[in-house]
């Protein structure tokens, strides 16, 4: 009568077992360590750019239980995805599944390796959606939800399909909280990258800005309820050359509306570094336009 | 013919129900009331030591009979009490082996969430032993399971899917993730704390 949840019950902890060698811990920050997950055999780590607090003396704790000195490939905070190097050899990177077979409602297990052991918890797909922004403007090929229960130290671990194949590293970091899975597509472009570059090649202005509601008079002209108001301009930075001041408001950037903070940064990409676009902003009351060349920032 | 789904609800609800026979509610002096687990037909009862306080102690079995009971042992660091009523017959669960527990492997608590009585909750044991890390027990030897358990389900069963028992419920670090007391750690409470004559009574019973 239970054979069925006895089976559910192996597989589930067979999955786990089978995946342990390509779970790792990452010891990168004073706290708790974090997971990671095994990339290419000959020491490729993939974690979370969000638990790599520090450069050096980075860490790695493998399932045969050596731990291992990692350097810091590069790292992608709008992905929060970070690639380490581990000084080891013949690991077993994870299986990967294949796109678009992740389904909602489907059983996933999140797991992690904090400590010396591997860890699991298990969920549901809760959501897919299409591709997004995150709010540091970073392209996440799909939105893939669960709500298996983040452990501490999860971030950066996998999220395992019912077959044994990684989803993607699991992360709290991007979206309000909430445990998001950066899927296979987005972590091998920016893997790639970070492989060829070291960095993934960011737009740059050199201003901060924050979200502010506009006065009555131009939400009716304009035909939108917020701008970005900004809070510092970088003297020599392309923002401070195109003459903007801290206190003009961006209502537009080369024609798009700016509401939002994300709506600003997902026109930075890096193929278009070094064109000049058109700045709407609001100074004095005044709706006025500049000029600004896109500059480069490696992150 | 049944779906896979449908015989896994079947087989959840079995090892619940099966299970529910032996789950009682400890009333202790003017707490709130938690969850234990009958370990014996002649009436030991284990709960967590935070379900026991001062004063007098009531056990209410599944049926509803409320018995006076007393406190044989009492292990504030394993966090475990042992309560004896006067009772025989009461239906106990099998031991089963909480050292052998793996991550991702399912489980299954009874107990009292805010005071509503008998409720199931099932999920999958996270990890046990020293992988734990960042538990507010370090160094204790316990099991994290993924269970939303809530204050009334200290004291419960934790089960396996065989329907053996494996744990005693005991806190809760966060809303999806609790731990529990393995039962090999509840079985050395009671050789050391009860001593021979009734320790080996409530060891026969395993």
């Amino acid at each position: 009568m239970t054979d069925v949840l006895a089976n559910v019950s192996n597989d589930l902890a067979a999955i786990v077992a089978a995946a342990s060698p390509g779970v790792v811990r990452v010891e990168a920050r004073r706290r708790l360590p974090a997971s990671g997950i095994v990339w290419s055999a000959d020491g490729l780590i993939v974690t979370a750019h969000h638990v790599v607090e520090q450069e050096e003396e980075v860490k790695v704790g493998l399932a045969d239980g050596r731990t291992v000195p990692a350097s810091l490939v590069g790292r992608d905070p709008t992905t929060d995805i970070a690639l380490l190097r581990a000084q080891a050899s013949g690991l077993t990177p994870l299986p990967w599944a294949e796109p678009d077979t992740a389904k909602v409602g489907h059983l996933v297990l999140a797991l992690g390796r904090p400590g010396p052991s591997v860890l699991a918890t298990l969920g549901v797909v809760s959501a897919l959606g299409e591709g997004w922004r995150t709010s540091l403007g970073g392209r996440i090929d799909r939105l893939l939800q669960t709500d298996a229960a983040m452990y501490p130290g999860f971030s950066g671990g996998p999220l395992m399909d019912a077959s044994g194949h990684a989803l993607g590293p699991n992360t709290t970091a991007l979206l309000r909280g909430l445990s998001l899975t950066v899927p296979a597509p987005t972590v091998r472009r920016v893997v790639e990258t970070l492989l060829a570059h070291g960095r993934v090649r960011r737009g740059y202005l050199g201003v901060g800005a924050q979200p502010v509601r506009l006065p009555s008079a131009l939400e009716a002209q304009l035909g939108q309820p917020t701008g970005l108001l900004l809070v510092s301009v970088e003297p020599s930075s392309p923002g401070g050359q195109a003459g903007l001041l801290m206190g003009d408001t961006i209502v537009a950037f080369d024609g798009q509306p700016t509401r939002r903070l994300e709506d600003l940064l997902g026109q930075l990409t890096a193929e278009r570094i070094g064109r000049t676009v058109s700045v709407r902003i609001i100074r004095g009351g005044q709706v006025q336009e500049r000029s600004v060349t896109i500059g480069a920032r490696d992150e | 013919m049944a779906t896979a789904l449908q015989e896994l609800n079947g087989g959840i609800a079995s090892v619940a129900q099966a299970a529910s026979r032996s789950l009682v509610q400890v009333r202790s002096g003017r707490r709130g009331a938690g969850a234990g687990t009958i370990w014996h037909a002649d009436g030991l009862i284990l709960t967590n030591a935070h379900v026991v306080g001062r004063g007098d102690h009531e056990v209410e079995l599944p049926d509803g009979t409320r018995l006076p009971a007393r406190v044989l042992a009492y292990d504030a660091a394993r966090d475990l009490a042992a309560l004896l009523v006067a009772a025989s017959g009461l239906p106990t669960i099998p031991l089963g082996d909480s050292r052998s527990l793996q991550p991702g492997q399912f489980v299954m608590a009874l107990g009292h969430p805010w005071g509503r009585r008998g409720a199931a909750t099932a999920g999958v044991v996270i990890g046990i032993g020293d992988g734990l890390v960042e538990t507010p027990f370090r160094g204790r030897d316990l099991i994290a399971v993924a269970l939303p358990l809530r204050p009334g389900n200290s004291g419960g069963p934790l089960l396996d899917v065989a329907g053996r028992l494996v744990g005693i419920n005991a806190m809760v670090t966060g809303p999806q993730v609790a731990f529990a007391v393995p039962v090999h750690v509840a079985v050395a409470f009671l050789k050391e704390s009860l001593g021979s004559r009734e320790g080996e009574a409530a060891l026969a019973a395993g």
